[in-house]
């Protein structure tokens, strides 16, 4: 029996097959994919390869490509030992974890007031979308100036404070706890946007039957949140807390023209320890398997926030049967 | 139990749109009323009125012995089911149903010898655990019913809740809910645009169009006595034959139309319709197939089983529909036969060819 199937499967396959293959013109459905699938594999797989291939070399850009060589897993186990990796990324979700959470509050907050029909809802509206519009430059260089010792925020501050026997001179940008705060504070601003414009768009999508049954049978207006409301936008807060967390973990920008990282490290987030190892100090089978294990790490929380939505989303499907 | 008041009802929306314009309607204890019309006529509005989900722009509602118009609805004590059921999709079917008694904070023992009890009316109890998404669609329906009965409503308003099940499940539930109205007594307003689901439920019926009640009676009498053109036309399958024409003066009084001469007796005419322009109204179980009376061609027949539609052409502007029963008069019309029709004069309904109105 084995025989006659490998004898079956051994049978070269006749020229009349590939004919018959090609007048089904299935080829062209094929087609329009061959753009995507090569972009994918010059723009993802073909650099994502050569990350892999460079972290397992020892090559250091200031000598020749010649001069390379494998060297296994060193690089990885360099960086796993290197205490200042560890730092910057601990550093990069305290960053994280303080303006997600921060962006969150204040863009549901936001969309809780702007969502209900009023007059000037869409001039609000768009005030509240300006900042995500901005280039990241330009708010890192409005905010270094913002941050200035005598600049326009101690001098806002300097009423409210005084009282209070704090003196309102804060330097933002030069002590270390400041510093922190003033990259947190910028990257709140800025994308608060985003936040904001998810929950609009989570409250917009409530079915208002939902919140009348509810009203109906007698629920107050806490109630009517903090049982529908606030539940079935759970995936809205999920996608917020996915893309936001996503983004704030690659930050950049704001560390480099704020900062540049100091006052000491005090501010250097892994995306900038990244650059430097790489860019600085030319240690690019370093920063490769850095950047490899930081992809892995992020891939695995994505993918847990990815699981979540989903879970979130089969909850709340409609019953079968109608409609 | 509480009887319904409706004060001169108005509401006009933000852009000037009027929506109901004028509606007074008395509903008594433990009626079954059931508000129709065509999509845009002002019905539901005038529900969510009652309910409180609108604010009347004029006009009062009385509930009972309470003039509700500026309560909350969660204070007018009444349930509703809403159109597309809006079951909380993120809690379970006994959390749906124990909802409206968690907010007024019913103790947890109470509240759950309660929630098996109205399961187990429904014949839901082994759907309690489940989420709404996992139910059928006829188990969502008794679900909502369950959830809006639970706290023992004096009133219960319903909104087109059938009209996303299939066929056959809406005739089922059509049972259901009048066993249901049966059961709890209470006072159920219902707004359908079926006027099959409105017939075979409602103790009275009020027709809508335009936000104005047009009729108000019983299933029979609407059918047997529409007030205008308007309720005459939506009510019945298929629709009533109309023919504009006018009534001679003489004796018997004879109808003359376009293609149309047909002798009718004295009774069957009422005085004031006598030598003026009308519009006869005729159901299609009242025109008579035989062999005497005016012309016509047969265009169509659609057999329904025990009875035959006939679609037939009189050389008017428009084609007429007669009933036949399958099993007294012939079926087996052909189409392009040539046949005879009459009047039965027990269903002829005279109305004004200016403002549409019934004369009797």
């Amino acid at each position: 029996m084995k025989l006659v199937l490998a004898e079956m499967e051994a049978t070269p396959k006749r020229p009349a097959g590939l004919a018959a293959w090609l007048a089904q013109e299935r080829i062209f459905r094929l087609v329009p994919f061959v753009m995507v699938e090569g972009m994918f594999l010059l723009l993802l797989a073909l650099p994502f390869a050569l990350t892999i291939y460079i972290s397992l070399l020892r090559w250091r850009a200031n000598r020749p490509f010649e001069q390379a060589y494998f060297q296994g897993f060193v690089n990885y186990a360099r960086v796993i030992a290197e205490p200042e990796f560890w730092w910057s990324l601990g550093r990069t979700f305290y960053f994280a974890a303080a303006a997600v959470t921060l962006e969150l509050v204040l863009g549901f907050f936001l969309a809780m007031l702007v969502h209900q029909a009023f007059r000037g809802r869409r001039l609000y509206i768009t005030i509240f979308l300006i900042p995500m519009m901005v280039v990241p430059v330009v708010v890192g260089y409005n905010f270094s100036m913002i941050y200035v010792d005598s600049g326009p925020l101690n001098q806002i501050l300097a009423p409210i404070l005084t009282p209070f026997g704090v003196t309102a001179r804060i330097r933002w940008l030069s002590h270390p706890l400041a510093a922190q705060w003033a990259i947190i504070l910028a990257d709140v601003w800025q994308w608060t946007s985003l936040t904001f414009l998810i929950f609009l768009s989570g409250f917009a999508a409530l079915p208002p039957e939902l919140i009348n049954a509810a009203r109906v049978m007698g629920a107050s207006r806490w109630q009517i949140f903090r049982r529908i409301q606030l539940p079935l936008l759970k995936p809205a807060i999920v996608i917020a807390v996915v893309i936001r967390t996503m983004e704030a973990l690659k930050l950049f920008d704001q560390a480099v023209l704020l900062t540049f990282g100091g006052p000491g490290d005090s501010t250097q987030t892994i995306a900038f320890f990244l650059w430097r190892q790489v860019w600085q100090f030319n240690k690019y089978g370093f920063g490769a398997a850095a950047s490899v294990l930081l992809l892995l790490l992020l891939s695995s929380l994505i993918y847990g926030g990815i699981y979540l939505l989903v879970r979130e989303r089969a909850l709340l499907q409609q019953p079968e049967g109608r409609g | 139990m509480a009887r319904i008041v409706l004060e001169n009802l108005v509401k006009i929306f933000g852009a000037g749109v009027t929506a109901v314009a004028g509606v007074s309607l008395d509903i008594q204890d433990g009626e079954f009323m059931i508000f129709v019309g065509p999509s845009g006529c002002g019905k539901t509005t005038t529900l969510n009125m009652i309910c409180g989900l609108e604010q009347p722009t004029s006009g009062n509602v009385i509930i009972g012995d309470r003039v509700v118009t500026d309560l909350e609805p969660g204070e007018r004590h009444l349930g509703m089911v809403f159109q597309n059921l809006a079951l909380f999709p993120h809690m379970s079917v006994f959390e749906n149903i124990a909802f409206g008694l968690r907010v007024r904070r019913v103790p947890p023992a109470d509240l759950n010898e309660r929630v098996h009890r109205v399961a187990e009316t429904f014949q839901i109890t082994h759907l309690l655990g489940k989420k709404p998404a996992q139910c059928s669609g006829g188990e969502a329906q008794r679900v909502a019913l369950a959830r809006t009965t639970i706290s023992n409503p004096d009133v219960l308003l319903l909104d087109e809740p059938l009209s996303s099940l299939d066929a056959k499940l809406r005739v089922e539930m059509r049972t259901e809910l009048k066993r249901l109205h049966e059961q709890l007594r209470s006072t159920f307003v219902y707004v359908t645009h079926d006027q099959a689901e409105a017939m075979t439920m409602a103790d009275r019926i009020a027709v809508m169009q335009a936000g104005r009640i047009q009729q108000i009676g019983t299933p029979l009498e609407i059918y047997r006595r529409p007030a205008n053109l308007f309720v005459a036309s939506f009510f019945g399958m298929p629709t009533m034959n109309l023919i504009s024409g006018r009534l001679s003066d003489t004796n018997p009084p004879r109808f003359q139309a376009d293609h149309v001469d047909l002798e009718l007796p004295v009774e069957a005419v009422p005085a004031a319709a006598v030598g003026r322009d009308v519009c006869v109204g005729v159901r299609s179980e009242h025109i008579v197939l035989g062999a005497q009376g005016a012309a016509g061609r047969v265009q169509l027949t659609e057999p329904l089983g025990d009875e035959t539609l006939i679609h037939f052409d009189y050389g008017g502007p428009s084609q007429l529909v007669a009933k036949v029963r399958g099993d007294h008069g012939p079926t087996d019309f052909e189409v392009g036969e040539a046949i005879a029709f009459d009047f039965d004069p027990k269903g002829v309904l005279v109305f004004d060819a200016e403002d549409g109105t019934h004369l009797e």
